[in-house]
C-alpha cells in the first residue's frame, strides 16, 4: 500500500497550495498587528484606568505597559478569533473534497482510506502548529520591538505578577498547550466535515458548539457547575494558568489528557465513519 | 479466459434496489461495452469494482482469485469515473503529479499530456478547463497507475469528434498492447465499431451479455423506402420478415445479415425497387427491443 509520507506530502501540498489557507494566516496576523497598534496608540489611558483601582495597595514602580504584557492581551483572541479561523480550515479538508468531487479521485487510487484519514488529521496538525506560532510570533515580535520587555501584570484569579525572565518559558508552554486546544477544536471541525460533507455547515456547527461551550461555562452555579469538565472552553481556557504566579500544572495536564481524549475519540469515530462511507456522489 | 469475473452483485442505495444479483465477466485482452439506459446500474458497477460503494452481497475474482476486499482491485486496476473531478486551483499538470506521488511513480507528463492532446494546457489552472479537458485529463490519470485493467466510465462525455476519434484509437492502441478495457457509454453505434463484447444493463439486472461476433449473427432491422405501394407478390415478401408500413411506404424487415443483398434482389425482380434502404445499427436495435420488451 502506499507510503503514508507521500499522503502526507500532497495532503500538505493542498492546503498550503489553496489560497484559503494564506487568508486565514494573513487574517491572524492582521489581527495581532492591530492589537500592537491600538495598544500603541491607546494602551496607557487603559491601563492608567484599570490600575486605578490598585492604586491604593501597590506602588507601581516600571512600565506595565510593556510587549509581554501585549502579547499575553493577544493571547486572548484564543477564545473566539483564532477557532474560528482554524476551523475554517479544519472544516473544509473533507467538505471541500466531496464538494468538488475529488474524494473520488483519491479513493480510486490504491490508498486505504484509514491512510488518507491519518494524511489529513497530520496535516490539519501541521497546520495548527504552523497557524499558532506564526500568530504568536506576529503578536510577540512587534510587542518587542514596539513595547520591550518587562514583568507581567496579569488580571487572573487576583493580580498575579510574572517575573520578565520567566515570561518567554510559560509563553513557549501556553503555546503549546494552546495548540493542543486548537487541534482538539479543529478535529471537531473535521468529523463535523466528514459526517455533513459541506463546509459552511460545519464551520457553523463547529462554532455554534464553541460559543454554546463558552456560554455554558458561565454558568458556574447549582448543576450548571457539573457541566463544567465536559466542555470543551472549560479546558482550552488553561492556557492562561501558565501566567499564575505558581503554574497548577496538575490542573492544566488533566485538561491537555481531556482534549488529547477529545482528540482520539473525534479520530476513531471519523475512521469508523469514513471507513463505511459509500461514496455515490 | 476470465480476467474479471463478478458473481451474484447486489446493490441498494436508500430502499431502492440498484442491482439486482447480477452476473458477469470481462475477458482478458478485450474491449467490453456496458451499456444501458440512464438508471441501469452502469456508474453503480463502477462504483462497487473501485471501491467507492459498499456491495450488499457479491463476490469479485480477479484472474481467477477471489478478492476478499473489493477494493483491493484498485492496486491492478485504474478507473475513471464519471463526471471527473480535480483540483481546480491546480493545473492539470500538478493534479497529475498528484497522482504520481500517491502512486510512487515517476511519469513522463509531458508525454502524457501529449497523447490526450492536453500539453498546450498542462499548466493551466483545472477551473479553466472545459467538460471536455476534464475527461482527457481523468483518461490521462488512468495511464500512471501500472495496470492490465482499465474501466472507464462514460469518456466519450464533453469529447468534440476529434476528440472522440482520438479516444478510441488510444484504447485501441493500449488494448493491442494488452490492456483489458471496460467502457460504459450511451453512443451505442460508436460503441458497436470497436467494442468486442457488450453487456447491456436495464434496471439492474443483465439484459444481454454477448460477443460481438455473436451479434453479427443476429437478425438486424432493415428499413425498405419505396416511393408507392409494392405489388401484392412483393408485399407477401415482407409480410414474411416483417411488416409495411402503408402511411410512410416502408416495409421494415428482421433480416440475418446475408439475407439483405438477396431480399433486394427478389423484391426489385417482384417490382418493388426500394428508392432507399437503411440497416439499423444492430446493437441499437437490440438495446431498443430489450429495453422496450421490459417496460412492457
Amino acid at each position: 500500500m502506499i507510503d503514508l509520507r507521500n499522503l502526507i506530502y500532497i495532503e500538505l501540498y493542498k492546503l498550503f497550495s489553496s489560497t484559503r489557507t494564506y487568508v486565514t494566516f494573513f487574517i491572524a496576523i492582521a489581527l495581532m498587528l492591530i492589537i500592537n497598534l491600538g495598544m500603541l496608540m491607546e494602551g496607557e489611558k487603559i491601563f492608567e484606568f484599570l490600575l486605578e483601582s490598585i492604586s491604593e495597595y501597590f506602588i507601581v514602580d516600571g512600565e506595565i505597559l510593556n510587549g509581554y504584557l501585549v502579547t499575553y492581551l493577544a493571547m486572548n483572541t484564543l477564545w473566539v478569533h483564532i477557532p474560528v479561523l482554524i476551523v475554517i480550515i479544519a472544516a473544509s479538508i473533507f467538505a471541500v473534497e466531496f464538494e468538488i468531487g475529488t474524494i473520488r479521485l483519491l479513493l480510486t487510487q490504491p490508498i486505504s482510506r484509514g491512510r488518507l484519514l491519518q494524511a489529513k488529521v497530520l496535516a490539519m496538525v501541521v497546520y495548527n502548529c504552523v497557524f499558532m506560532l506564526l500568530t504568536v510570533l506576529a503578536a510577540l515580535i512587534p510587542a518587542y520591538l514596539l513595547f520591550g520587555t518587562g514583568d507581567l501584570v496579569v488580571f487572573l484569579d487576583g493580580v498575579q505578577f510574572i517575573q520578565e525572565e520567566t515570561f518567554l518559558k510559560r509563553l513557549v508552554l501556553s503555546l503549546i498547550f494552546a495548540t493542543i486546544s486548537m487541534i482538539a477544536f479543529s478535529s471537531l471541525g473535521m468529523i463535523f466535515s466528514l459526517f455533513f460533507k459541506n463546509t459552511l455547515t460545519s464551520i457553523l456547527l463547529s462554532m455554534g458548539v464553541l460559543i454554546l461551550s463558552t456560554l455554558l461555562q458561565k454558568f458556574v452555579f447549582g448543576l450548571f457547575s457539573a457541566w463544567q469538565p465536559f466542555l470543551f472552553s472549560y479546558h482550552f481556557s488553561k492556557w492562561q494558568l501558565f501566567f499564575m504566579d505558581v503554574i497548577p500544572y496538575h490542573s492544566i495536564l488533566e485538561s491537555a489528557g481531556f482534549m488529547l481524549g477529545m482528540i482520539l475519540i473525534l479520530y476513531l469515530i471519523s475512521y469508523f465513519k469514513f471507513k463505511k462511507m459509500n461514496i455515490t456522489q | 479466459m476470465q480476467m474479471l469475473r463478478v458473481e451474484e452483485l447486489s446493490l441498494h442505495y436508500g430502499g431502492q434496489r440498484v442491482l439486482n444479483n447480477v452476473s458477469f465477466s470481462f475477458e482478458q485482452g478485450r474491449i467490453t461495452g456496458l451499456l444501458g439506459p440512464n438508471g441501469a446500474g452502469k456508474s453503480s458497477i463502477f462504483k462497487v469494482l473501485a471501491g467507492l460503494v459498499r456491495p450488499d452481497s457479491g463476490v469479485v475474482s480477479k484472474n481467477g482469485e477471489r478478492l476478499d476486499d473489493i477494493s483491493d482491485l484498485r492496486k491492478s486496476c485504474s478507473y475513471m469515473i464519471d463526471s471527473p473531478a480535480f483540483y481546480p486551483y491546480l493545473s492539470g499538470r500538478q493534479n497529475l503529479q498528484l497522482i504520481c506521488k500517491i502512486l510512487g511513480r515517476e511519469k513522463d507528463l509531458e508525454k502524457l499530456m501529449r497523447l490526450v492532446g492536453l500539453d498546450p494546457f498542462s499548466k493551466k489552472r483545472v477551473k479553466n478547463y472545459s467538460t471536455g479537458m476534464k475527461q482527457r485529463l481523468a483518461i490521462a490519470q488512468t495511464m500512471i497507475h501500472d495496470v492490465d485493467l482499465l474501466l472507464l466510465d462514460e469518456p466519450f462525455n464533453g469529447l468534440d469528434p476529434n476528440g472522440f476519434q482520438d479516444l478510441i484509437a488510444l484504447l485501441r492502441q493500449l488494448n493491442e498492447e494488452g490492456m483489458t478495457v471496460v467502457v460504459s457509454s450511451h453512443l451505442l453505434n460508436e460503441l458497436e465499431q470497436f467494442a468486442d463484447a457488450f453487456i447491456l444493463l436495464h434496471d439492474g439486472s443483465i439484459a444481454l451479455d454477448i460477443s460481438k461476433q455473436d451479434l453479427l449473427k443476429l437478425k438486424k432491422k432493415v428499413s425498405f423506402v419505396f416511393d408507392s405501394t409494392p405489388p401484392e407478390d412483393a408485399l407477401k415478401l415482407i409480410s414474411n420478415f416483417g411488416s409495411f408500413e402503408k402511411g410512410i411506404q416502408t416495409a421494415i424487415l428482421n433480416l440475418e445479415p446475408h439475407e439483405i443483398a438477396t431480399t433486394v434482389e427478389r423484391l426489385v425482380g417482384l417490382g418493388a425497387v426500394p428508392v432507399n434502404v437503411e440497416t439499423q445499427n444492430l446493437l441499437e436495435s437490440k438495446y431498443l427491443e430489450i429495453t422496450a420488451d421490459l417496460l412492457d
